[in-house]
């Protein structure tokens, strides 16, 4: 019989045994590999964030709030304007809107949004960070271009007395004769607007707004040329500085551009906090693994000290006995491993999303936390890192295991076997 | 075995162990030499340094002073890798305890000092099982240790000893957790393996003690100089 086979039957004697320094050892991977999951998806995330979040610009008429209709605030950009963003290099979206107000409940007003059916509804009160989602009802397709339709915010459909169930049905008349201390009057035909959605966005202030097509609120509204704000995405956060540079030599001379205040900030910090964090975590993990495999190794092979004498009294060789104790090592290990990712696999997302509530949450700086609320973990592992958690558990187990049966085999046959 | 060279010789053997400021001499310059195949019976009082006698001979251990020449080999010669050849090719040893190997079976167990020995897999089974056969167990091969009754454990213990052929066996007390029947049973195995070999026997029974060839009687780790010699009908 193989000295292999021999040392696999060992590993597979004690049945209960096997389990528990199986899990014992699977335990660590799972955190190992918990970690890296968390790591990959807070880097996912903070590519999310920093590309709709830190890159993007916004270009506003000179002194002016860009509303069609606010008193003093109306004046707009000319419309070759986006002409001459498109020029410039590292954009990767331009996307123009238009905005006007409107009178609710006095002294409360909403906002009505044109942009192009496809483009990111942004929050006007929160333009950076809004995140407006359907709640009811569809979103925009292209072919809703031109049409008299709109989605509404959930507040705004409250006033207005529009339910979930109305959308597709409902219509809101928009009226630009009405007034309101800083809304002039425009001279212009009501028109009736379909709500084929309602959304959502966490704020009060957000959940006032229309969003309606852009050429539909150029005809509600008469404005033929021009735009209230253009949207300028950036391909990076390195060439944020750069791309405002250029919108400043370029359209400086009519346009206010307002940078990201805390691009290079947040990346810099709070990304790589947490990263740094996941990845000490990673380390811990990985630590312990090599701990705990280690000395599991070591009382597995002490407490086998007699077995080892009776191999030598037999005429085992040394070699004999490191290669039999070597084959164990190395499966018990590697069995811990296949346990370590088999609960990986098993409760991997629901189990991760916890342990990264729980462990790294509240290590976060403050304004990070809503990412772990929105973390999309995957069970997905790299084969290069499954493959760095089994080498340094097959390097402890080993190095663990020869240091057991070393202090086994230098004993005398007899020593060895009178071993407690 | 040529005759001339003694099979067994012991020179002002000691051994000495050493427990924190104690220290215990177990074997205190023994001399012994043993020429030929025999049954040897070992007696004396418990601690009177049998067990130890019988850890010299086989290289189970280092004596602290003192020569051990078994089949021409002086161990303290050997190096590490000559010791292990020794142990498995010119002693067999059995225990008290059996000290079977927990996970393989019986014919597994004998095969295993042959496999250490080189012998291949197809030929080691054979002769373990022509072995095993032999002393009635060719029922109990595929049995595991824990399967079989302690008398059994022993003889498959025996069948191990003598797997590699040696020219010397020794047995401590191997009927010390044994009932009456087994032992003789293990006695009677014993006798005839030493038709062809040396056997040692540590043994507190008065029974094997007369049937032995020759009988060391060992008091506080010295032979006895009036060993008392006993001539068998063989
Ligand atoms: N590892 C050891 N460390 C210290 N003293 C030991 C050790 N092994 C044996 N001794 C001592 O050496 C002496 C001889 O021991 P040995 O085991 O040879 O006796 P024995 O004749 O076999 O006794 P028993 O019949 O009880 O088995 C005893 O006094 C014992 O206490
Ligand atoms: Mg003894």
């Amino acid at each position: 019989m193989g000295t292999v086979i021999f040392g696999l039957r060992n590993v597979l004697r004690n049945k209960p045994r096997l389990a528990l320094v199986a899990v014992l050892i699977g335990i660590p991977f799972f955190l190992f590999f918990a970690m890296q999951a968390i790591g990959n998806a807070v880097s996912r995330q903070t590519a999310v964030l920093t590309r709709d979040v830190n890159t993007l610009l916004q270009l506003r008429a000179r002194g002016s709030m860009g509303h069609v209709n606010m008193v003093g605030q109306d004046r707009i950009l000319p419309e070759d304007v986006l002409d001459k963003v498109r020029g410039i290099g590292n954009i990767v979206d331009v996307e123009p809107y238009l905005l006007a107000m409107a009178p609710i409940t006095p002294p409360n007003f909403v906002m009505h949004v044109g942009l192009a059916p496809t483009a990111v509804k942004r929050l006007e009160s929160h333009g950076e960070a809004g995140n407006p989602r359907i709640v009811a009802g569809r979103d925009f397709t292209p072919e809703d271009t031109g049409k008299n339709v709109a989605i509404i915010g959930q507040g705004y459909a409250q006033w207005a007395g529009i339910k979930p169930e109305d959308m597709g049905t409902a219509t809101l008349t928009v009226d630009a004769t009405r007034t309101h201390p800083v809304i002039f009057a425009m001279d212009r035909p009501k028109r009736d607007l379909k709500i084929i959605g309602t959304y959502a966005s966490g704020y009060v202030f957000g959940d006032l707004q229309l969003f309606l097509p852009i050429d539909t609120f150029r005809a509600i509204y008469g404005i033929d040329r021009g735009i209230s704000w253009v949207f300028v995405r950036v391909d990076s956060v390195e060439n944020v500085a750069i791309v405002a540079e250029r919108l400043r030599a370029t359209v400086g001379d009519v346009a206010d551009i307002l940078v990201p205040r805390s691009a290079a900030v947040f990346t810099a910090t709070t990304s790589r906090t947490v990263l740094q964090l996941v990845g000490a975590a990673g380390l811990v993990a990985i630590t312990l693994m090599a701990i705990v495999v280690f000395f599991v190794l070591v009382m597995q092979v002490r407490e086998r000290t007699r077995e080892i004498g009776t191999l030598k009294a037999i005429g085992a060789a040394n070699g004999r006995i490191v290669a039999q104790f070597f084959t164990e090592a190395v499966s018990l290990s590697l069995l811990g491993g296949a346990v370590g990712l088999a609960i990986f696999l098993i409760v991997g997302d629901a189990a991760v999303s916890r342990l990264f509530a729980l462990g790294v949450g509240p290590f976060l700086p403050s304004q990070y936390r809503p990412l772990f609320e929105s973390l999309a973990i995957d069970t997905q592992l790299s084969a290069h890192l499954l493959a760095l958690a089994l080498l340094v558990a097959v390097v402890t187990a080993v190095t663990g295991g020869a240091y057991g049966v070393w202090q086994a085999i230098r004993l005398s046959p007899v020593e060895a076997m009178k071993h407690e | 075995m040529n005759s001339a060279t003694p099979l067994i010789e012991l020179r002002n053997l000691a051994k000495t162990y050493r427990k924190g400021a104690e220290t215990v001499e177990a074997l205190s310059g023994i001399d012994l030499t043993i020429e030929a195949p025999a049954m040897i019976a070992v007696v004396g009082p418990s601690g009177s340094g049998k067990s130890t006698l019988l850890h010299m001979i086989g290289a189970m251990d280092r004596p602290t002073r003192g020569d051990v020449v078994v089949a021409g080999q002086d161990l303290n010669r050997l190096s590490q890798s000559e010791l292990t050849r020794f142990r498995r090719t010119t002693v067999g040893f059995v225990f008290q305890t059996f000290n079977l190997v927990p996970n393989l079976t019986a014919l597994e167990n004998v095969a295993l000092p042959m496999e250490f020995n080189g012998v291949t897999g197809a030929v080691r089974l054979q002769r373990a099982h022509t072995l095993l056969e032999r002393f009635g167990l060719a029922n109990r091969l595929k049995h595991y240790p824990q399967e079989l009754s302690g008398g059994e454990m022993q003889r498959v213990a025996i069948a191990r000893a003598i797997a590699n052929e040696p020219p010397v066996v020794l047995a401590d007390e191997p009927t010390g957790n044994l009932d009456s029947q087994s032992g003789r049973m293990v006695y009677e195995l014993l006798r005839e393996i030493a038709r062809d070999r040396t056997v040692l026997v540590v043994t507190h029974a008065e029974e094997l003690a007369q049937v032995a060839d020759r009988t060391l009687h060992i008091r506080d780790g010295r032979l006895l100089e009036a060993s008392p010699v006993t001539t068998t009908s063989r």
